[in-house]
């Protein structure tokens, strides 16, 4: 298992950190750092939610350290709906 | 006579002897100084002395390194949604070349609704300023898209760059080699859209404005029916929201915002 530990500030664009729903959920409308908040999102497997390395590696929110220790997965972008 | 006066030290001394009022409420909200504190002043003068602040409703100057510092309004330093003051979700970076959105999750609301900030549709612009050169097919960098109207502004994406203020069709789009500068697009009637980049005219489109999204925008993305998707990985210098400008007043404000990045040595 990959962690943020193993990975360099240059591979951070690669990797998401992987939620369970229950993580995600309780991520939702919670700050990671003074003035911003998560925001989990769903990638192109359905149900599967991640954030990002820089909310892991930047949260000072004492509630939610262990997002540092989520395991790392490459990010597969859900497809964007489309627009006009 | 002439000479003298050119060269007056009084002269000098009252142009620069003082903070302007609005730029003081700014650096001590975001509790800027040094250089930033100077260059923000002098691009309030230089968008008062050009007649373009009053057509403001939000600027985004993104000065200090930190989300607190960077999510002010300029025109109304208030921390509040309703004085558009900026919050910022997913993980976006801060620093002195202001506000990197990662591509994957980060956007910031500006908490305005065109169909209720503004009076009319025929007039509004959207800016911003990147200072990163990508061409990914799902980046946008401000929007609020309803189900049928829709305010977006899209630097360099598949190689094109298009913008729409209050329109419910399909954009005029344009050949984008690069998404490096200062970008306004803006709409100065209800069949006249146009877009500058760096002062130079790009971009020009007859197609019609009819309604304003009743959602907020964001920057570093689009709002899709208070969804955020088609996030940017392109860094903001500045960004802005506000009435329609004509092209001397786009030629102003660029020569403005250059003048205020040149002195943050961040320039593009």
């Amino acid at each position: 298992m990959i962690t943020l530990k193993d990975i360099k500030r240059a591979q951070w664009d690669l990797y998401v950190g992987l939620l369970t729903i229950e993580q995600k959920d309780s991520l939702l409308i919670q700050w990671y750092a003074p003035d911003s908040f998560f925001n989990p999102v769903e990638t192109a497997i359905e149900n599967q939610w991640v954030i990002s390395v820089e909310e892991m590696a930047n949260c000072t929110n004492e509630e939610f350290m262990w997002v540092k220790d989520l395991p790392l997965i490459i990010y597969e972008p859900k497809p964007s709906p489309p627009i006009n | 006579m002439i000479i003298s006066k050119a060269i007056s030290p009084f002269r000098i001394k009252r142009r620069n002897g003082g903070t302007d009022a609005d730029a003081q409420a700014f650096i001590t909200a975001s509790g800027i100084s040094g250089t930033e504190a100077t260059a923000t002043n002098q691009l309030v003068i230089d968008l008062k002395s050009a007649n373009i602040w009053t057509k403001m409703k939000a600027v985004y100057p993104f000065v200090g390194n930190t989300a607190s510092s960077q999510k002010w309004n300029l025109k109304n330093p208030v921390d509040s949604n309703a004085a558009y003051r900026l919050v910022f979700s997913g993980g976006g970076t801060f620093s002195a070349n202001g506000y990197l959105p990662n591509g994957t999750n980060a956007y910031a609301n500006t908490f305005l609704i065109p169909s209720t900030a503004y009076s009319v549709a025929s007039s509004g612009h959207m800016s911003y300023y990147s200072r990163t050169d990508s061409n990914g097919v799902n980046e946008r960098e401000v929007g609020a898209l309803t189900a049928t109207n829709y305010s977006d502004l899209g630097l360099r994406y598949s190689g094109n760059l298009y913008m729409r203020w209050s329109e419910t069709g399909s954009p005029t789009q344009v050949a984008s080699p690069n998404s490096l500068g200062f970008y306004v697009g803006t709409r100065t009637a209800i069949n006249v859209q146009k877009i500058f980049k760096n002062g130079t005219q790009v971009l020009t489109s007859a197609l019609i404005g009819s309604a304003l999204p009743n959602i907020n925008l964001y920057l570093g993305c689009l709002n899709l029916s208070n969804i955020p998707n088609y996030y940017s990985a392109k860094q903001c210098a500045f960004a802005s929201i506000g009435d329609g400008l004509t092209d001397a007043e786009a030629l102003a404000f660029y020569n403005a915002v250059q003048t205020f990045n040149t002195t943050l040595a961040r320039q593009v």
